[in-house]
């Protein structure tokens, strides 16, 4: 069944396009890599599922609800959707446990005891159980990350964005993340992923879809894309970035 | 000077006069700077509001408020609010020339203190804001819980500062009539005539306000950084 369902999304910035007849469904359950060249529309494509961008033309409908339906209550919208950004954006005010219980406390209403239990049972599945009352500024980046997608998790989202996770990490701490978003995959989370880790699409994703211009070029179940990719473009990017 | 200084000096011969001087001082000081940080905080939500009609409001706050005299404030609050009918202000007891005071020094203060937390608040990163709204906080939340304590946090030192000007302007309340420091040098260098001592005295006793209360923003700022 489809739960994000994009028919004909058109966005602009100003004169540019960037946004350019979107049409794209992702069901429920499924994993779906996002790929392309910079600037090509990638974040605002998965940004618009949150409506954390607004769109110009066109439907698209997350979960039975018409997101850009200016009705919609976007913040229960919101608590249906988990989102995990490049820069990690962990309040550093907060300790991890606190980061991930500041929304069920009060979006949901949950009780300190019970969303701290919540908190450290998610520190516990993402691997950093002893690091709940850390501040941000003294963990590692893929710490950071994993924080970060335990916050997400803690709203019970059904849907993940995901929008470069390990483009702002080292090598080492990129698998740490990436191990999680497995789990996370193999579970039947719905996830939406931006992405250049070649490897985590081939292995973790049901299907690619490589972006270009505002346009999506090709969209292919993930086996047939690795086999030989149909479009030049997507083929020509591809090379690239294996080759890193 | 040198007889302020000294044990029974005029400070032990007018004991009552300087304490009952110096409680109003910190009254004036207290309530003034609660009350600035009040109203400095919800002007400069305010400034930042997505609502057009606000943040004209508070634009008008700010430059009203900093680009005219505080004694010239003081005296529009005791006299022209009275004045205008202001029932508040209507009376020449003691209490409505305090409550003007008070009132004027968190108005005036205010306006500093809304520049200071707009700063803070524009300072903290657009991605933080995102990712509390992603989570399904409203506007209101994401500021209650995510940018006003960062805020807070940063702004520290100029809140400080602005708090021990707060101190030391208190002694423009004695020109309307509170019986604040300054007032009880004038009271007791006019019935003595030892005018070094008597200043001396509330020199002194304005530094033992200060001095504490600049130690005390050092050390609050040294927390909220390891806090942070
Ligand atoms: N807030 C904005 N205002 C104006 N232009 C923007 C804004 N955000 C993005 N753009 C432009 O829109 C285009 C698409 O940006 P987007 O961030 O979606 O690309 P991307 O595919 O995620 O790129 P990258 O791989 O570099 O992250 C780019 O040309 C970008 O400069
Ligand atoms: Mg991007």
């Amino acid at each position: 069944m489809a739960i994000i369902e994009f028919d004909d999304v058109h966005k602009w910035f100003g004169p540019l396009h960037v946004l350019d007849g979107i049409k794209l469904t992702v069901d429920e359950g499924e994993v779906v890599v996002i790929i392309g060249p910079s600037g090509s529309g990638k974040s605002t494509l998965i940004r618009t599922v949150d409506r954390l961008e607004p769109i110009q033309q066109g439907r698209l409908t997350v979960d039975g609800v018409a997101v850009h339906d200016p009705k919609v209550d976007v913040n229960a919208l919101r608590r249906r959707v988990g989102m995990v950004f490049q820069s990690f954006n962990l309040f550093p005010h907060l300790t991890a446990a606190e980061n991930i219980m500041l929304a069920p406390t009060k979006v949901k209403g949950l009780s300190r005891t019970d969303a701290r239990a919540r908190a450290d049972e998610l520190l516990t599945k993402v691997g950093i159980p002893e690091k709940a009352d850390q501040l941000p500024a003294r963990l590692s980046g893929g710490q950071q990350q994993r924080v970060a997608i335990a916050r997400a998790l803690a709203m019970d989202p059904k849907i993940m964005l995901f929008d470069e996770p390990t483009s702002a990490l080292d090598a080492e701490m990129i698998r740490e993340v990436l191990d999680v978003m497995r789990q996370l995959a193999r579970e039947g989370m719905t996830m939406l992923v931006v992405t250049h880790e070649i490897g985590f699409a081939r292995e973790a994703s049901n299907r690619v879809v490589f972006m270009d211009g505002g346009r999506i070029i090709e969209d292919t179940p993930t086996a047939e894309f690795f086999a030989g990719a149909r479009e030049e473009r997507a083929r020509q990017f591809l090379s690239k970035v294996i080759r890193h | 000077m040198s007889g302020a200084l000294m044990p029974g000096s005029i400070l032990f011969e007018f004991p009552e006069l300087f304490l009952k001087a110096l409680g109003y001082t910190i009254q004036l000081s207290l309530i003034g700077s609660g009350g600035a940080l009040l109203i400095g905080t919800v002007i400069a939500l305010f400034r930042v509001s997505p609502i057009p009609p606000l943040r004209w409001i508070g634009v008008a706050f700010v430059e009203f408020f900093r680009n005219t005299p505080l004694l010239v404030q003081i005296f529009f609050l005791w006299l022209g609010l009275g004045a205008l009918g202001f029932r508040y202000f209507t009376t020449d007891t003691f209490e409505t020339i305090f409550r003007a005071a008070t009132l004027g020094m968190a108005l005036y203060h205010g306006a500093y203190v809304a520049e200071v937390i707009r700063g803070g608040l524009i300072g903290i990163e657009r991605g933080q804001i995102e990712a509390a709204r992603s989570l399904g906080l409203s506007f209101i939340q994401t500021l209650r819980y995510v940018q006003l304590p960062q805020t807070f946090r940063a702004t520290v030192p100029p809140l400080g500062n602005i708090g021990i000007a707060l101190i030391k302007n208190t002694s423009l309340a004695s020109t309307i009539g509170v019986a604040d420091l300054l007032q009880a040098a004038e009271v007791v260098e006019s019935r003595t005539f030892r005018t070094e001592e008597a200043f001396g005295v509330v020199v002194l006793l304005y530094l033992v306000l200060t001095i504490p209360a600049g130690l005390g923003v050092n050390w609050l700022e040294k927390r909220m950084l390891i806090a942070r």
